[in-house]
């Protein structure tokens, strides 16, 4: 990934984040969290631009489920309300037990992406996602085997050495995730992540999270430099300070920047070509 | 280990919310709780609400000056 890639008007893969499991409606009365709801999200993100959608899945009560049958009633609702757009499940984020974290991976058909944390991550004051290297070895196995792209989620640089230490057991292209925010993400400092860029080999195609505020100076630099992006809910609540977003804003939002800076916003079709995708 | 964290109870209404479906409420902090945060407070994944959850507090611990157990906190 050079800058060459940028100026060569390379098509910006951009992924929406509906969801999350961290917060949910007591945060922001119309964050979708039913099937129905998610589906419906994910429809409007695909018309704004996205062609990856990255999903979770909730209980009635809002509560993080990571049930293959919940995941499938999902993934179900948002195939039939999207055209072409990849799925994405969400295996990560969480201190749930080795074995539930392989659940979203289950779905019939498997989703064509799936989330893969590269190592431990903290939430709150006492809460530690441990992400041992023999769970992300088994989910890997189990993402290989079933034909889905792992999103190699790097929280801090610590992961982007353990992300480095793999890359010859990654199908091409590798696809790795920075993630910028507090606690054990990454400072988001304009350098933090050139200096990430700088740090991949030649092949690898990456994809930038910018927590909150963060969200719209991070990824507006990974459109500079050849990256890819995430935006939604998940990762920021709000359009602007005080005003609460939708989904397909922030989308919006991200397609318009895209196009502005010469990078034109990938097709599902171009977005498969560039990330080595099986099909849906 | 209880499963339920005991000052953890599921509201339709409350801190100026209101929901269809009975959710997450923490009595310590008065308000609705986050999901990831209620994962705690029920204590699934072998969590404890004594070691895992910053609000927790004992409701057996005596206190000797007539405030509430968390007054020491």
């Amino acid at each position: 990934m050079t800058y060459d890639d940028y100026l060569d008007g390379k098509p910006a893969v951009i992924t929406a984040a509906l969801t999350g499991g961290v917060h949910g409606k007591e945060a922001h009365p119309d964050l979708p969290e039913t099937p129905e709801e998610i589906a419906a999200a994910a429809a409007a993100c695909e018309e704004a631009g996205a062609s990856v959608l990255h999903l979770h899945a909730r209980r009635d009560n809002g509560e993080r489920a990571f049930s293959t049958e919940r995941f499938q009633e999902v993934a179900d609702a948002v195939r039939e309300a999207t055209d072409d757009a990849v799925l994405q499940h969400s295996t990560g984020g969480t201190a749930a037990p080795d074995a539930l974290r392989h659940e979203p991976l289950r779905t019939d058909p498997a989703p064509e992406m799936a989330s893969l944390d590269m190592g431990p991550l903290n939430r709150y004051e006492r809460l530690t996602s441990e992400n041992t290297r023999g769970l992300v070895a088994s989910l890997h196995a189990e993402m290989r085997e079933r034909g889905i792209k792992p999103e190699l989620e790097v929280f801090n640089d610590g992961h982007l050495n353990e992300s480095l230490a793999i890359l010859d057991d990654l199908d091409d292209p590798p696809y790795l995730n920075f993630l910028f925010g507090g606690g054990t993400t990454s400072p988001p400092h304009p350098r933090n992540l050139i200096n990430r860029v700088e740090a991949l080999p030649e092949g690898v195609e990456f994809n930038v999270i910018g927590f909150g505020t963060h969200q719209l100076p991070m990824t507006t630099q990974s459109l500079l430099l050849g990256g890819h992006v995430r935006v939604g809910l998940e990762d920021n609540r709000y359009y602007e300070r005080g005003e609460l977003a939708t989904n397909e804003q922030l989308v919006a939002r991200a397609a318009r920047i895209a196009e502005e800076v010469g990078r034109p916003v990938a097709t599902p079709e171009e977005t498969r070509e560039l990330l080595g995708l099986r099909g849906r | 280990m209880d499963e339920t964290c005991q000052h953890l109870t599921y509201r339709e209404e409350g801190d100026g919310k209101s929901f269809e479906t009975a959710r997450a409420f923490c009595a310590v902090t008065e308000s609705f709780v986050q999901p990831m945060r209620a994962d705690v407070c029920n204590a699934r994944y072998d969590l404890d609400p004594a070691t895992d959850c910053e609000f927790y507090f004992d409701p057996d611990a005596e206190t000797t000056d007539g405030t509430d157990a968390d007054g020491d906190r």
